[in-house]
């Protein structure tokens, strides 16, 4: 068989787009360069707004975190109860 | 939630007066000239700003990409993916950049950046020339038949036997028993099929990653036909050569030939699991795999 790529499949990756792909750092921001990386995170949004306050916004908000914000999302269903959500951000169920 | 702390979240949103979006890194080598021909998110031209061999694909941008509509998030997640798409077949292989990975700044620190990483991107390029992100979901249409289970498993022989001669009471306890057995008996089975496709892929692939077997609910499923109940065996993703693309594929043909096993089989992508980070003391994400050609800048 052979792979396909059209809008079906594209579902598969939409989610990889906010998750993976190359990083850069936020540190690599302090320590190696004056070219501040403004790293956005659109995660956040899905993950829920609130998310990214509790995070103190954006300073804070590396990848590890951003790694959390997802996997909360992702699992959302399992601990729904320690994650307000935004009701229009979720597409489950 | 309250709406107060979401305008608040809003309010304190980034800004800046220039900035270039970047979709991804290309290698530039060999290749004449860096005109790209596609259109970026929310339909900005889109360019290459190269520092020797290494290219990054631009957009130029003065705010950051964010929005709590959903349908709007997807069109943009879909127009990042159709540039890297597109980067990919001008140039082959890209480093494919998280969606919304802004630089503050002009075309010159984006090139300054280039310069300054230049030997580790390089690296990270010719490492994955050639070779892409594919994608393999095993579902189970037909799930296996509970007697042939039962056949096969002492425990839920012997339970079923004693169900049949037990009290009502004991009979109903025997019965969870029985229930979670199986469970279990399922789940072996899943992960032992889960284990020899993974075995036989890995001779055709640089990598292989077993993911969720759930497939997380996203902004990409808003468009996702309902699940139809089917079980999901195994959800695998691959770092493989192009030229791997039709052994890989004629392992999947033997697993679908298997009955009631379904196989979807998406590719070419671009690295995105596989994508290295760079920065002082990068290292995996949670979750994910860790970056796969040790170029991490360290």
């Amino acid at each position: 068989m052979k792979p396909t790529k059209n809008e079906d499949a594209l579902v598969d990756v939409i989610d990889v787009l906010l998750r993976d792909g190359v990083v850069l750092r936020a540190d690599v921001i302090v320590s190696v360069a004056e070219i501040p990386l403004v790293g956005v995170k659109l995660t956040a949004v899905v993950a829920g707004m609130e998310t990214m306050t509790d995070y103190g916004l954006f300073e804070e908000w590396d990848t590890t975190r951003r790694a959390r914000a997802v996997e909360r999302r992702q699992y959302g269903h399992r601990d729904r109860e320690s994650l307000e959500r935004e009701p229009s951000a979720e597409a489950d169920e | 939630m309250t709406d107060g702390g979401r305008r608040d979240a809003r309010a304190e949103t980034p800004t800046f007066e220039e900035g270039r979006y970047v979709y991804c890194l290309v290698s530039l080598e060999g290749t004449d000239g860096t005109s790209l021909e596609t259109e970026g998110v929310e339909g900005e031209p889109v360019r290459v700003v190269d520092a020797g061999d290494v290219g990054a694909v631009v957009h130029d941008c003065e705010e950051i990409y964010d929005s709590a509509d959903l349908e709007r998030i997807r069109r943009w997640l879909v127009r990042h993916q159709r540039v890297v798409d597109d980067a990919g077949d001008a140039f082959g292989t890209p480093l494919p950049f998280q969606f919304d990975t802004v630089f503050r700044g002009d075309d010159a620190a984006v090139h300054a950046w280039l310069e300054r990483e230049r030997e580790t991107l390089e690296a990270a390029l010719s490492s994955l020339a050639g070779h892409w992100e594919y994608r393999v979901e095993v579902v189970r249409t037909d799930p296996v038949d509970e007697s042939t289970l039962v056949r096969a498993d002492a425990d839920l022989t012997d339970l079923r036997g004693r169900i049949e001669d037990a009290p009502e009471g004991a009979a109903f306890l025997l019965e969870k028993r029985y229930e979670r057995r199986l469970d279990e008996v399922r789940a072996r089975r899943r992960g032992d099929r889960a284990d020899r496709l993974r075995d036989r892929l890995a001779d055709h692939a640089r990598e292989v990653h077993e993911l969720e077997r759930t497939r997380p609910q996203s902004v990409g499923e808003l468009s996702a036909a309902a699940d139809d109940g089917a079980e999901t065996v195994c959800r695998l993703t691959l770092l493989a050569h192009e030229a791997a693309e039709a052994a890989i594929g004629g392992v999947l043909d033997e697993v679908a030939e298997e009955d009631g096993l379904e196989v979807r089989f998406t590719g070419p992508w671009p690295p995105y699991t596989f994508a290295p980070s760079f920065g002082e003391g990068a290292t995996g994400r949670d979750g994910g795999p860790e970056p796969t050609t040790g170029t991490d800048a360290r």
